[in-house]
Formats: C-alpha cells, structure tokens, sequence
C-alpha cells in the first residue's frame, strides 16, 4: 500500500517538472538550483488510488550540508519504507554526479525507481546511456524520460508500483565514487564531439572579459525588451480597449446619475473638465482597473517574460559569478542576485528566495536590501507612467538613488553584523532552451497569480479611499504627520495619503498622487520614498514569516529612518 | 617521478591548467560539500576561469560546471604536473 511518493533527485534536475507532470499542479520551474525553496504537494492518481506526491528540494546526498537539504532527507523519514515509493530524477547529461544520491537511496533499503531525465538533452552532447545495462546494475527501474515534452512520463507512472528495496551496503562517499566510478565506466559512452555553439557560448560567459561583455548585453537588451513590450501593449491594446470602449460605455451607464452622490464619487470619482479621466478620477470603476490593467499589467507581462526566459537558459547563475566580487562588500555573494532579480518582479518571492542563502545574517542583508531598495514591478510601471513625461531624467534618478542605497546599506550592514558569510559553491547549469509551450505556462501562472492578488486588494483599496475621503476621516491622519510631510519632504500633506495607502500597495499608492498636481521634483520624491518605506502588507507578512519578529523589527527601523533622512536629503539638495 | 609534481591552491593555478585534488582545507562541511558535489581527494579538476583579483574560480569536474568563491577556492590544494 503506497501513500506516499516523493521526487529526489540533485539539484536543478528537472523535480518540479515532473512533478507537474505527476500532479497537473503548476509550480515554478526554472534552470538554476534552488529554485524549489519550498517543499510542494499534490496528487497522482494510480489506478483508482490517490496518492500524495511531495517534491523535494534539490538534495546532492542523504549526508546533509545544508537547510534545505536536511528538510529533503528528514521528509524522507515521516513514513515506513513500506509505504513509500522514492522517484529519483538524475539529469542524464550528468550521470556521475547524480549517481551518489541514487546509491544511497538504495543503500538505506528505500523502494527506489530511477527517473533518468533529460534524455534528449544528452543525445544532443553526445552523452549515450545503456540504460538496459544500468537498471541491472542498480537493481532498480531505471526510465529515461523527458519531462518537458512528457516523453517517457506515462511509463514511469506504470512502472511506480515495481520499486521495491534491494539489498545494497552502505558505504560512505568515498568509497561511492570509486563505484560510480566504475558504473560509469560500463554504462556510459561519450561520443567525441567539436564545441558546438552553444557550449562556446556556455564558456564566453563565465570568463571576465567576455563574461562582462555578455552580461552588459543581456541586461541591456532584457531593459529595452521590457519597455518596449510593456508600452507596445499599452498604445495597442489596453489604452485602446479603456478610451475607445470602456470609457463611452461607463459613460452611457452613468448618464443619468448624480454628479456629487456618494455612490458616484464612490464609482466614477471625480469628472476632470466633465469627462472621466482614468489617470485622475480616481473611482472604483475607473482609476483602479486602469492602474491595474491599463499600467502595470503590461509591464508585468514584459518583465515575466524576460525573466522567465532567462531562468530557463540558466543565463542567472552566471551573472551570480560576474557579481561576485560586488556582492561580496554587500556581506551577500553571487547568488544573492536570484532573491534580488525576483524581487524586481514582485518584493514577495524575492524574499522566500533568500532560501537559497543559508546563513541568518546573508538572508537578513538580502531582505532589508530587497526590501527597500529593490521597486517591484507594480509600482516600477507606475514610476514610469508618472515620472516619464517630465524625462528620463527623473526615472533614472529613481534607480540612481535605489542603487547608491543598495550599496551604502548592503556595505554598513557588513561592516556592522556580527557573523560572517559563508562563500558560496554552486553548480553552474548548462544553457537549456526551454519549448515555448513550457515558458508560456510558467509566464500564464505567473500573471494569473499577480491578478489574484492585485485585483482585489486595488478595487477594496481604492473603495477604501473613497469611503475615508467621502467621509473626510483623513484629515486626522494628514494633520499628524503634516509637519514632517510638508516641512521635511517639501510634499502637500494630501500626498500623506499615498504614503499611507502605499502600506497596501505601491501602485495604487502612486496612483493616488496622480491627481495631486505635484512638480517633477516633489512627483520624484514622493515616488522614491514610496519604493524606500514600507514594504506593502503581502511583503510585511513573509518578512515577518522569515525573518522573526525581532529581526522584522530591527530591519523595519532601518527603513523607517532611511525614509526621512532620503527625503529630507533630497528635498533640500534639490533645491538649494 | 614525484619531484615533478608541484602542490597548488586552486585559486593560484592558471585557467585552463588542470589538476588533481590532494587535500581541502577547512572545516569538515566544506569537505562534505564538495564531495557531494564531485570535488575529492585524487579527483582530476580543469580550472576554466577566474573572475577578477579576488573573485569566485570556476573549475570543470566531470561534468559539472561549478563556481566557487574565491576563499573556498583558496583551500583546495592540487597536484600540478
């Protein structure tokens, strides 16, 4: 009687695509390691039984070295042997090292079947298995497969049911290697092949000089990409869908309704010269789907698009070794860009993803600096929207005065912690090309996702406003902190307001300046201390979950005080 | 024979030379993660790069890509022909 079946296998082999596959549940798969921080559930049906299936983070051994390897392994024990089946992925293009797992699957006596993945991939590099010769090595079903096609899939689903233990000694490392060693020697053959193209280019961007060279590059490009794409959609489908069609149709709805009832100001909002003005009117009906639909959800698209595309080349390792050298004075290293680059996208699984660094004192770093240096996407595209007409100017003066805080936090922090952090070791991935079918999911969950979460929170949000607005209840709030607002950061205390609503999120916290009439300079500090301050409450709560209470504190002081000293610094340099 | 072989850190061997693990330094997670990984006493490594003065070493082992900051770099020790 099986209840349980769990996916192991070394880091970035391929788990999380089998185990959509088993499962028809979506996760988040992409070509780095340590892109499962969490352990995921789901269930395959096998015959007319339900069976729970656990995906595990990548583990290189069952002799732990790291958190979430000692997570996989003390899983592995919550139930009898009887009642388990163990799913081992092995990446086919690296069979030596994925060998070590696999022998000591075996030798703790688990019912063990071999998932031999990314057959295709090995074909390509002149990689060639004699998979018959091995399954009688092992003892165990050996099934090559290709998950990202579903090739072989359905087989290892049939064959679940023969894993049963053999009997296998248990011997340390050392003596496994000599083995493997050996397997290796009778199973595998590698054809002699020249450097293709893409092996060269595997090898370009990990050098210095040609490293950089493509790492500026590919940045560059993915920037220009993400703008070009997110205003695309907005001059030829959205803005045209909301002027030229929801506009008169909201109009035609409201013909008839009182200008200042409350339902009105509730809905529609404000008339701008008459007409209803979605940058301005701020209504439930009209600025919060605009925000949403007509200015960051473009972006999001653009930017998980180009993100998504290169997790799955496996281009991110590499640009953790090029930054190196930097992170290092940031008491973080090189693979502390995977939290960051994903806190561009949303500040959320940014901060989950600081998993991937082990020590406390590296994920507190990388979450204060996550946190308030790094704009996620939302309020990125409002910055863009709003600051853009006065010049690039002041958007670049946005990231200009971002980065330099990354820096001197990242460099105080360092010098100030106690601890140290640890260097790292990683496994560079091969550059993969992922079926477009496969990006064009991740990219559908990811947007899915973001809806999920925006849409709701936006409409009650901005409803919210309205309501306090109506009612005229913010005035005791903006009469607390007018001083420091207007005194400090040279701000109409109206955009106290925004401050506030920017605790429930950024975008609509941006949005409600539009119809403030605010100058370039004050529009850049209000929006640079929006990105600064405090993190929205969905970003508040995992910082929380991750950090603990008193580190939550402690890094909520720092952003507190960063807040004002960049605001009034701002304020005065500008002006003086 | 042995007055041939020369003992080097990976982090002082040029790129592109290659050589055969004779001893980690360090603590014994360092050790455990690199031979989970591949990286033992009397295995054959090829350095492919280095990135700036103090920056991470990236080696091939087998094959595996694997980077490895400059300090953990600096603890394994290699026998150069």
């Amino acid at each position: 009687m099986i209840k349980r079946i769990y996916l192991i296998g070394n880091p970035n082999v391929g788990k999380s695509v089998v185990f959509s596959r088993f499962t028809g549940v979506q996760v988040i798969a992409s070509n780095y390691p340590g892109t499962t921080v969490e352990v995921s559930k789901g269930y395959l049906l096998l015959g007319d039984e339900k069976i729970e299936v656990l995906d595990l983070p990548g583990t290189y051994s069952l002799e732990p070295t790291s958190n979430a390897e000692k997570v996989a392994v003390s899983l592995l024990q919550e139930y009898p042997k009887d009642e388990i089946v163990v799913v081992n992925i092995l990446d086919s293009t690296n069979l030596e090292r994925n060998l070590l797992l696999t022998l000591q699957l075996i030798g703790q006596g688990l019912p063990v079947i071999v998932c031999l993945n990314m057959c295709d991939d090995a074909g390509h590099r002149g990689v060639d298995i004699d998979i018959q010769k091995l399954e009688k090595i092992l003892n165990v079903p050996v099934i090559p497969t290709c998950a990202v096609t579903g090739v072989g899939i359905k087989l290892l689903i049939e064959r679940i049911r023969e894993a049963s233990p053999v009997s296998r000694k248990k011997l340390p490392p050392e003596e496994l290697w000599k083995e493997i060693g050996m397997i290796i020697g009778q199973v595998q053959r590698l054809e002699h092949r020249h450097h293709s193209f893409r092996e060269m280019l595997e090898d370009a961007s990990v050098r210095p000089l040609t490293g950089l060279i493509i790492a500026a590059g590919v940045i560059y490009t993915s920037f220009k990409i993400v703008r070009f794409v997110g205003e695309a959609i907005i001059s030829k489908v959205t803005d045209p869908i909301f002027i030229n069609i929801f506009q008169p149709a909201l109009e035609k709805l409201t013909v008839n309704w009182q200008e200042k009832g409350f339902w009105f100001h509730l809905l529609i909002g404000d008339l701008i010269n008459g007409k209803i003005d979605f940058k301005q009117s701020l209504g439930v009906l009209t600025t919060a789907p605009y925000i949403e639909f007509g200015m960051v959800l473009p972006y999001v698209i653009s930017f998980y698009f180009i993100l998504s595309l290169l997790e799955d080349l496996g281009y991110l390792p590499r640009l953790a070794i090029l930054l190196d050298n930097v992170l290092h004075r940031l008491g973080l290293h090189g693979y502390a860009i995977i939290p960051v680059l994903l806190g561009f996208g949303c500040n959320v699984p940014g901060i989950l993803s600081t998993r991937v660094l082990e020590s406390k004192r590296e994920r507190f770093i990388a979450c204060t600096i996550i946190s308030i240096g790094v704009p996620c996407v939302p309020l990125q595209a409002m910055i863009f929207g709003l600051l853009g007409k006065f010049g690039g100017f002041y958007v670049g003066g946005v990231y200009l005065v971002l980065f330099s805080l990354i820096l001197v936090l990242g460099i105080i922090l360092n010098q100030t912690l106690t601890g140290y952090s640890p260097e790292f070791l990683l496994e560079i991935p091969p550059y993969r090309f992922p079926p477009l079918q496969m990006l064009g999911q991740k990219l559908y969950f990811r947007i899915k996702g973001f809806l999920i979460e925006a849409v709701p929170v936006v409409l009650i949000g901005v409803a919210l406003i309205n309501i306090l607005i109506y009612f005229n209840l913010f005035s005791i709030v903006t009469g607390m902190f007018a001083p420091i607002v207007q005194n400090l950061f040279g701000l109409p205390k109206e955009a106290i307001v925004a401050l506030v609503i920017g605790f429930l999120r950024k975008d609509v916290a941006v949005g409600m300046l539009m119809p403030l009439g605010l100058s370039a300079k004050q529009l850049f500090i209000a929006a640079t201390l929006l990105a600064i301050s405090f993190p929205c409450v969905a970003t508040f709560i995992v910082l929380w979950k991750e950090l603990g209470l008193k580190n939550l504190i402690k890094s909520t002081l720092i952003m507190i005080a960063i807040s004002i000293a960049v605001g009034t610094l701002l304020n005065f340099a500008i002006l003086h | 024979m042995k007055t041939n072989l020369k003992k080097i850190s990976l982090a002082q061997i040029k790129p592109n030379h290659k050589g055969r693990v004779v001893e980690i330094l360090g603590g014994t997670n360092l050790q455990d993660r690199l031979m989970n990984m591949g990286v033992y006493k009397g295995k054959e490594i090829t350095k492919l790069s280095h990135i700036g003065l103090r920056g991470p070493v990236v080696i091939k082992s087998g094959r595996s890509i694997l980077a490895l900051g400059h300090g953990v770099a600096a603890k394994v020790i290699l026998e150069q022909e």
